[in-house]
């Protein structure tokens, strides 16, 4: 099969709404969780979700869209991240294709995995459009950072993988609870959730 | 200064020459502004032509107070942040300007951080003026029709739709699960435990109803190929497609100049 007709079976019409309730459920979830304030954002749950279940394209499609859509609703900022986004995607994809969403521990490892390449995307648009700060809590480690002397690079670097290195490991085992909870009905339209529904 | 009618997203119902535009124009506006910005030589002196010209926009289509409120609202958070950061730790430092008992504030940090926040501001207010004039349902036609793609108009435009009904989801699931005694008020550890039981039920319910949007898209014949006729008509007269192909043209050029140049 080529690289084309592969992507192709991969968007079914299941995989498309899929994606939309995904987006949703990233924004939704972001909402929710930042009521809570706690140290986590979760609002690349959705975006993982589809990474597993529908693989690594439809993964970044969701989650570009979840932050040109986030720009349109709420703040044009969060459409700069959107690459971001679309990394967390597809990394999540790639792991559960390599089978590292098979059990929970494995899901701890894609979450370090997702967070650095999350970093990777993350500090060039961070360091370029934004010199550094965006006016988060994350700030307040990056001033600390340079205040010990590490250049703008290195601390901008060391702030975005500590700040989202907790949330990406809790969004990954979450979404691996979530798969294995999905009821066998779901599943069954999304061939991707079988490698890992194998309980035992 | 209310709109009478809430949109989903920023968009403010009005009638000028940017409300009459084509979306994809104000995409390309984006797209020549953000490359302009951070690619052409000679910072300050395009950063501020390119915002009088981004002004003078606003201006001519009256959406110039909500877009500074708007400009306000966004830049002032991250100037209270940058100015004090910068102005002090920038590793490049070199220059004093002013002299505090603990610390000092530095000329090139200032400078990094006016400089940052202006173009910040500048390709803002681009994305602003896409946002603020276009109808979500246009936007939506025009990706389904003109550049023929049902599926990524479906894409931006269910979440558009289903984010209301989301949030009337999560009330319930709130009121039913404190109902039920969970407590999301208290220590962190009490909040930690208050996640899930908040999460899980608006996942696993939204994705469960995934098989029945499936069977309703496919019953609507969502995939067929057939030429499907849509009510909104989004008009796009040949000088709007001439503007479009300037405007990319440009930033090519633009491109081209700095990586040759």
């Amino acid at each position: 099969m080529s690289f084309t007709e592969s992507i192709k079976k991969d968007f079914t019409t299941t995989v498309m709404v899929l994606m939309a309730v995904a987006i949703v459920i990233n924004i939704a979830a972001g909402q929710l969780v930042s009521i809570l304030k706690l140290p986590i954002f979760l609002d690349s749950i959705g975006t993982v979700l589809v990474g597993i279940m529908a693989g690594p394209w439809a993964g970044g499609l969701t989650g570009l869209l979840t932050n040109l859509i986030w720009g349109m609703i709420s703040s044009p900022v969060a459409a700069a991240f959107s690459p971001v986004a679309m990394a967390i995607g597809i990394t999540a994809g790639l792991c559960a294709k390599y089978g590292l969403f098979r059990t929970w521990w494995l899901a701890i490892l894609s979450g370090v995995i997702i967070t650095f390449f999350n970093a990777v995307v993350a500090v060039p648009i961070k360091l370029y459009l934004f010199g550094g700060i965006t006016g988060s809590g994350a700030d307040f480690i990056t001033s600390y950072m340079l205040a010990v002397g590490k250049g703008l690079f290195g601390s901008v670097v060391i702030s975005v993988f500590t700040s989202n290195l907790i949330d990406k490991v809790v969004t990954a085992v979450l979404s691996w609870g979530i798969v294995k909870a999905l009821p066998e009905r779901t599943a069954a339209r999304l061939p991707r959730v079988n490698g890992i529904s194998l309980k035992n | 200064m209310q709109p009478h009618k809430s949109h989903p997203t920023l968009f403010i119902e009005k009638d000028s020459w940017l409300h009459r535009s084509h979306p994809f124009n104000k995409l390309c506006y984006i797209l020549v502004i953000g490359v302009s910005v951070y690619v052409l030589p000679e910072k300050w002196l395009t950063d501020i032509v390119l915002l009088l010209i981004n002004l003078g926009v606003l201006l001519t289509a009256g959406i110039f107070k909500p877009s500074l409120n708007f400009l306000w609202k966004t830049m002032l958070p991250l100037a209270l942040f940058m100015i004090p950061i910068h102005g002090t730790l920038y590793p490049e430092n070199h220059m004093v300007l002013i002299s505090l008992p603990w610390f000092n504030i530095y000329h090139e940090g200032l400078l990094f951080a006016l400089n940052t926040l202006l173009q910040l501001s500048i390709v803002l207010i681009a994305s602003l003026i896409f946002v603020f004039t276009t109808h979500p349902a246009d936007l939506i036609s025009t990706i389904s029709q003109t550049a023929g793609s049902p599926t990524l108009a479906y894409l931006i435009g269910s979440p558009l739709l289903l984010l209301p009904a989301m949030r009337e989801r999560i009330v319930a699931i709130q009121s039913a699960q404190r109902s039920r005694g969970l407590d999301t008020q208290g220590n962190f550890l009490k909040r930690c435990y208050g996640l899930l039981p908040l999460l899980i039920p608006l996942i696993l319910g939204s994705l469960i109803e995934i098989e029945q949007r499936t069977v309703a898209l496919e019953l609507r014949g969502f995939k067929s190929a057939n030429p499907k006729t849509s009510v909104r008509k989004v008009p796009d007269s040949k000088f709007q497609k001439r503007v479009r192909q300037l405007m990319l043209t440009l930033t090519i050029c633009i491109i081209g100049y700095r990586v040759l140049g």
